[in-house]
Formats: structure tokens, C-alpha cells, sequence
């Protein structure tokens, strides 16, 4: 057993061993076996964060973030089944019909609500996600007597990760990256004119399933080291900041993903300060959340500014 | 069941949700009727920061004994904060709905989730209490909870009661209501915090997670056997108070049945109020689907029923078998032998030989009155409506199984009791003769 280097590391010097460390590893002095666990929390939340913000820039362009929601509620209905089923967590096989099942079920079920019973949608989508989270939870608490899992799906939690979690996470970015490129032309035409893309022959409603897949696998990708809930800020949050400087789809999706991976980053780093100098040790989800929400904030006086200035500019050409 | 409103440690629990899921319900239909159910999601996960922060206020400052007062007083500010935010985001910066709706949820959870971190360790205690408002738990209730409660879902009650008007002609015409003097935001920010009240109130038994499911289901339940606002208010309080019955009994015998296993109130709570929304969307009177299906198949039979009446009144001279009605009908002998069976019982026709089918003269006037509608009906499309006589056949088909004897009456009427169809067929008259 080695020691953590980044134990009683403040902000700025976790940057310094992170680099030091790099560079050691860039150069072969350190082999991938001696990962640090904080390396491994970086490592797990930047990819969740570069997956969520390639999926999330086409879920808020969409209108569809309330459904990533649902999802994010009845992927727990599908990790229990088939982690019954199967019995480990960690088994590709099992993570990938976990999400391809929740994504279509979900949406099915959504549709089927909506289309055949003639509920109104938003009333559909609540109604589909609390009763199959109900449902899971209480498959939980008959199978896994004595267990926090209740609590952990919703905090999420860092610490417990491990070198597998790397393996699914960065399937999962793989997975998103290769199906965003293949399909990029697809999903911008069913995004932004579904008339078009209806009558070139690409269902938008294929897509709609499509997305909802890879969001499944995200959200579950994410389950372990966020929760279920907060990757919806993972989503939704760099998505909205990169959409106050952009127009460009393209860009949009640079640019969320670039600020979703620093958060990732900057939220560790500020995870081990706070326990260094007050020995609480926060939920590093948590505290990626609030770096999201920080960098939102500091990002608006910018975005209004430059409205005002844009709209001054409109005057005065008009 | 009925020790759960005497027995002093499950009265309290029992009555408490039950009142809780009363309000809930109630206020769903606010919600529900304005398609904005999904806001009761938002505003619930809105809720955990204020309650993590109450609680935690309440043990720094050492005023245990008033920690529900905290809880119901930080969880509502944080979920009027969680609006205000949401309407920044909307009015400000141009993000549409449902990007603001779940910014607002996930970033007040998440904001939530590291305050209640920060005292896991250290409050163990704190953060147990702040966990059973996660997915609700009704248990540690007692007297004094039912009276804080009960008193909140009254006033709640009370409030929509007292506001029915305003808020009843918000929902359905803004442009009216404005005209008629009621200020649009003063309504506005009362609905907000009705509903914001409501489910501040909940989350003690559902718990923030699954609290909008509390709002969704009765009102959905409610809408399916009733068209009227005051009717809905009604069922769906209703079926939030069963609900929150039945959750609350399941909760408790199922940590009866497996002993060490602690089954929170909230998910039993949905579980029993979504399986009543299916069973309500399914079998419900006039809306329920299985019962459109229904109406539809027997729709559907009845008119097998009746061109197979008039294909025997047109074929009254020879007999017809029952392969010539299987092959021009278009289905199974199976099929049509159980409609001709159908028409036997009912006395329309009978059967001379083996297979070979005959009019009763009740049946000859049946049959009769089907083709008189369907030729008055021709002749009203050609003579009133200017449709082409060779085009009109086809609709006439359709028509004749819908008309009323009432329309029959006026169409006789309108069209002079006419003798001939433009085919220059003869019309029967009413008693099913051929004059």
C-alpha cells in the first residue's frame, strides 16, 4: 500500500503534484497500476462530464432534458433487474442492455401514455418515471436488505470507485463520441428541421430513441460517482453556459465539453482543499455541481452584457 | 386495518399521510389542468437544500424541539428561490422551459447534496433525519406532527376553496381574467405558493424524490371520470388520501413481513397511487381505454350484425348459406356463424336448413330499415348536397349504422318521404315494406 500524494494538498499545490505526476507518468517513471485514487476521481468525472456534455448539447436543443429526468429516475429500475439478472455491476454485457432496455422502455412507455391513452405529455413523462423509480426502489429494499444503496444512488459517491469504473465510463465516452461523429449530420437534420429530415426519410422518432439510449448509458456510466440525479447537471449546466457565447452547434459542443471536463477537474481539486483545511470530507459530485453552478454565475454579467451590447448595436443599424 | 387509527404508534403516521397525500392531491389538479406537472418535480428536488440546511441550523443553534418548524420553513423558502431562479432563467437569459426546469432541480439537489455530505460523518444523527426526507418516513411521527400538518393541508384546502374563482378562470382564458381586474401575477404567485406549500407538506411522507408523483397521479386519476374542475378537485383528494392509507399500511406490513428491512412510506405511497392511475386510465368509465376498445368492438359487431341482416333481406327469394355470407362479408365462417348465432337469439332470423339462413318478419323490418336509411341517405347527398349519384353509395355504407330513428324522422321529413333512391331502388317505409 502507497500513500495518497495528495494528502494535506491545498488547491493550488494538488495542481503541482497533478502536473509533477503527469509528467513523471509522460516519461514512463510511473506506471497506470500506481493510479492515485483522486487521479481516478478526476479521471471517472472528466469522462462522465466529456459524455454528458456531448449527449446534453442535444438534449437541451431538443426540448428533451425533461426526459433525461425520467431517465435518469428509471435507469435504478434497470441497473436492479439486471444486476439480479446477472449479479455484478461492472460486466459490459449487462451495463449495455441495462441502458438499450431503460432508454427504450422509458421512452415507449412516455409514448405509448401519451399516444394510445391520450394522457398529456408532461403528465405521462412524471407519471412513467416516479412509479418505475418507485418500483426499483422497492425491488431494492426486498433484495438487498441492510444496504445504503437508496442513499448512495442519490449522492453518489467518489470514493468507492475503482480502475473498472475507468473501463465503463470511457466505453461509454467512446460509444457517445463514435455515435455523435457516424450520426452527427443525422441528429443536427432531426435537431433542428424534423419536417426535412422527415422527408428526406430519417425518422425523427429513430433518433429520439437513438438519443435516448446513449443518455441511459451516460446516466448509468454515472451512477456510481454522481448519483442519479446530479449528472443531470452534468447535462444540462456547461451546455447552458457554452449557449450564452455561442450560436454554432459545432462550438456549442467544444465548448460545453471543455468546461465540463475543468469542472471536473477544479471540483476535485477543491473536494481534497476543503478536506485538507476543515477534514470534511463533501461529496465530490456535489462540490462539481456547485463548480458548475459557480462558473453559471460568473458566466451571466458577461452574456447580459453582451446582449445589451447587441441589442444597442440592433438600434442603432435599425 | 382499522387498529391503524387507534393504535397510538400507527395513528399518527397513518392519519398524517393521509391528510399529507389529501393536499397533495388537491393541489395536483392546479398543476395537472395547467400541463405543468412537471414543475411539481422540479420544485420538489428544489426543496432538499432548504431542508438540509434547516436541519442542520436547527442542531448548530440547539432548537431541536422546533425542527419541524425549521424543516417546513427552509424547505418552503428554497423551493420560492428555486422559482424565482427558474423565472431569471426564463425572462433573462432566454432558456426555454425545460432546460430551466432541470437546471433548477439538478443544481438545488446537487447544492443539497454537499451540505448534507458535509455532516455525514460528524452529525450522523443530522444527516439520518435529513436522508427519511429523501423517499419519506412517516414513522417517527407523532400527535404533534398530525396537528402542524393536518392544520397546513387544511389551510392549503382552505386557500383553494377561498381562490376557487380566480384561480378556476386562470387556467382557462388569461386574456379574460386580466379584463375582468384580477392582477395575472397576483394569482400567479399564489398558485407558486400553493403548490409550493403542498409540497413542502409532502415531502415528510413521500419524500422530495418521488413527491411529484403525488401531484401527477390522482389529479390523472381524477381527470378520467370527470370533465368538471370542481368534481376533479374532489376525486383527486380523494385518491390522494387512499393513496397515502394504503402506502402507509404497506410500508408498515410489508417491515412486518420481512423483519430487519425498513421499507420507506414514499415509494409504497406512488406505488399505490400510480397502480390506481393505470387501473383508472385503463378501465374508467366513457375514457377508460379498455372501454373505448370496447366500445369500438361492439361498434364494429353491430354493424356486422347489420349487413348481414341486409344481405339476407336483399337475397330474400333464394336462400343464402353461410359460405356466400362468409366470402361478401370478407371474414371467417367462424366469425360470421357467431354473428348469425347473435341474430338467431335475438330472433331476426332463423335457420330453415343446414346452413341456410331465413328472415323473421322481425328481422325482414330490421333489415328493412337499414337499407331505408341507407338510401334516404343517398338521396339527401344527391338532392341536398350536389354529390354525383354514383359517388354516394359508399358513404351511405357508413351512415346507415349511425343514424338515429330521430334523424330518420327528419330526414323523412325534409326529403318528403320519397320512394325511390337515385339508383330508382325502391325505399322501404318504416314498418320495413317495400310499397
Amino acid at each position: 500500500m502507497y500513500l495518497n500524494p495528495y494528502s494535506n494538498t491545498h488547491f493550488f499545490s494538488f495542481f503541482g503534484i497533478l502536473l509533477q505526476r503527469l509528467l513523471a507518468f509522460c516519461s514512463g517513471q510511473l506506471p497506470f497500476a500506481e493510479l492515485a485514487s483522486d487521479e481516478v476521481q478526476i479521471l471517472v468525472l472528466i469522462g462522465v462530464a466529456l459524455s454528458s456534455a456531448l449527449v446534453g448539447s442535444f438534449l437541451v436543443l431538443r426540448k428533451m432534458t425533461m426526459l433525461a429526468n425520467a431517465l435518469s429516475h428509471t435507469i435504478l429500475l434497470g441497473i436492479v433487474v439486471v444486476y439480479l439478472l446477472f449479479h455484478e455491476l461492472f460486466h459490459l454485457r449487462a451495463f449495455f442492455i441495462a441502458s438499450l432496455v431503460t432508454g427504450i422502455l422509458t421512452t415507449f412507455l412516455t409514448e405509448f401514455l401519451t399516444k394510445v391513452i391520450r394522457l398529456q405529455e408532461d403528465a405521462s413523462i412524471g407519471l412513467v418515471f416516479t412509479s418505475l423509480f418507485a418500483t426499483g426502489i422497492l425491488l431494492i429494499n426486498l433484495f438487498f436488505p441492510n444496504t445504503h444503496i437508496g442513499i448512495e444512488l442519490v449522492m453518489g459517491n467518489v470514493d468507492a470507485l475503482q480502475k473498472n469504473d475507468l473501463l465503463l465510463v470511457y466505453t461509454t465516452l467512446g460509444m457517445n463520441v463514435l455515435a455523435f461523429t457516424l450520426f452527427f449530420k443525422e441528429f443536427k437534420l432531426t435537431t433542428f428541421d424534423r419536417a426535412l429530415s422527415s422527408s428526406l426519410g430519417l425518422s425523427p422518432t429513430l433518433y429520439n430513441y437513438f438519443l435516448m439510449v446513449l443518455t441511459s448509458a451516460t446516466a448509468i456510466s454515472a451512477f456510481r460517482s454522481v448519483g442519479v440525479f446530479m449528472v443531470l447537471a452534468f447535462f444540462v449546466v456547461p451546455v447552458l453556459i457554452a449557449r450564452l457565447f455561442t450560436h454554432t452547434l459545432s462550438t456549442l459542443i467544444y465548448l460545453s465539453m471543455g468546461i465540463g471536463g475543468l469542472s471536473a477537474l477544479v471540483g476535485v481539486a477543491l473536494s481534497r482543499h476543503i478536506f485538507t483545511i476543515f477534514q470534511v470530507g463533501l461529496s465530490t459530485g456535489g462540490i462539481v455541481v456547485c463548480t458548475l453552478l459557480l462558473f453559471y454565475l460568473i458566466a451571466i454579467p458577461f452574456a447580459l452584457k453582451r446582449r445589451v451590447a447587441t441589442s444597442a448595436l440592433y438600434r442603432a443599424v435599425k | 386495518m382499522i387498529n391503524f387509527f387507534t393504535d397510538p404508534f400507527l395513528r399518527a403516521p397513518t392519519i398524517g399521510a393521509m391528510l399529507m397525500c389529501f393536499a397533495s392531491g388537491v393541489v395536483g389538479v392546479l398543476v395537472f389542468v395547467q400541463r405543468r406537472s412537471l414543475l411539481g418535480e422540479t420544485l420538489s428536488h428544489a426543496t432538499y437544500p432548504g431542508v438540509t440546511l434547516a436541519v442542520v441550523a436547527a442542531a448548530f443553534l440547539g432548537l431541536d424541539e422546533w425542527l419541524p418548524l425549521f424543516i417546513l420553513s427552509g424547505a418552503l423558502l428554497s423551493a420560492l428561490l428555486g422559482l424565482l431562479v427558474m423565472h431569471f432563467l426564463k425572462l433573462r437569459l432566454k432558456v426555454r422551459e425545460d432546460s430551466a426546469l432541470c437546471l433548477v432541480l439538478a443544481a438545488f439537489f446537487g447544492v443539497g447534496v454537499t451540505i448534507a455530505s458535509g455532516v455525514q460523518f460528524t452529525h450522523t444523527a443530522q444527516f439520518l433525519k435529513i436522508q427519511a426526507y429523501l423517499y419519506g418516513q412517516v414513522a417517527t411521527m407523532t400527535d404533534i406532527h398530525i396537528a402542524i400538518y393536518g392544520g397546513l393541508s387544511l389551510l392549503i384546502v382552505a386557500m383553494v376553496f377561498l381562490f376557487y374563482k380566480e384561480l378556476q378562470s386562470l387556467f382557462f382564458d388569461r386574456p379574460f381574467t386580466t379584463s375582468r381586474g384580477i392582477a395575472s401575477w397576483g394569482i400567479d404567485t399564489l398558485f407558486c405558493v400553493i403548490v409550493a406549500l403542498a409540497l413542502v407538506i409532502g415531502i415528510r411522507s413521500v419524500g422530495v424524490v418521488l413527491m411529484s408523483a403525488m401531484l401527477i397521479a390522482p389529479a390523472a386519476s381524477a381527470r378520467q371520470y370527470t370533465n368538471r374542475l370542481s368534481l376533479m378537485f374532489l376525486f383527486a383528494g380523494f385518491f390522494g388520501l387512499i393513496s397515502g392509507f394504503f402506502g402507509s399500511y404497506l410500508s408498515v406490513v410489508l417491515s412486518e413481513v420481512f423483519p430487519g428491512r425498513s421499507f420507506a412510506t414514499g415509494p409504497m405511497i406512488v406505488l399505490v397511487a400510480s397502480t390506481i392511475t393505470l387501473l383508472s386510465l385503463a378501465f374508467a368509465p366513457k375514457k377508460g381505454l379498455a372501454i373505448r376498445y370496447f366500445r369500438i368492438a361492439s361498434f364494429r359487431f353491430n354493424r356486422l350484425q347489420e349487413n348481414i341482416l341486409k344481405a339476407i333481406w336483399r337475397h330474400e327469394k333464394e336462400k343464402i348459406s353461410l359460405g356466400e355470407l362468409a366470402e361478401c362479408q370478407g371474414r371467417s365462417r367462424q366469425y360470421i356463424k357467431l354473428v348469425l348465432f347473435r341474430l338467431m337469439a335475438r330472433g331476426w332470423i332463423k335457420s330453415s336448413s343446414a346452413n341456410l339462413y331465413t328472415l323473421t318478419p322481425e328481422g325482414h323490418q330490421q333489415g328493412g330499415r337499414i337499407i331505408r336509411l341507407h338510401r334516404l341517405w343517398e338521396v339527401y347527398l344527391v338532392n341536398y348536397i350536389g354529390v354525383g349519384s354514383e359517388r354516394v353509395h359508399k358513404n351511405a355504407e357508413e351512415i346507415e349504422h349511425i343514424l338515429s330513428p330521430e334523424l330518420e324522422k327528419k330526414l323523412t321529413r325534409l326529403l318528403d318521404n320519397p320512394e325511390r333512391d337515385p339508383h330508382n331502388q325502391p325505399i322501404p317505409q318504416s314498418e320495413g315494406h317495400v310499397s
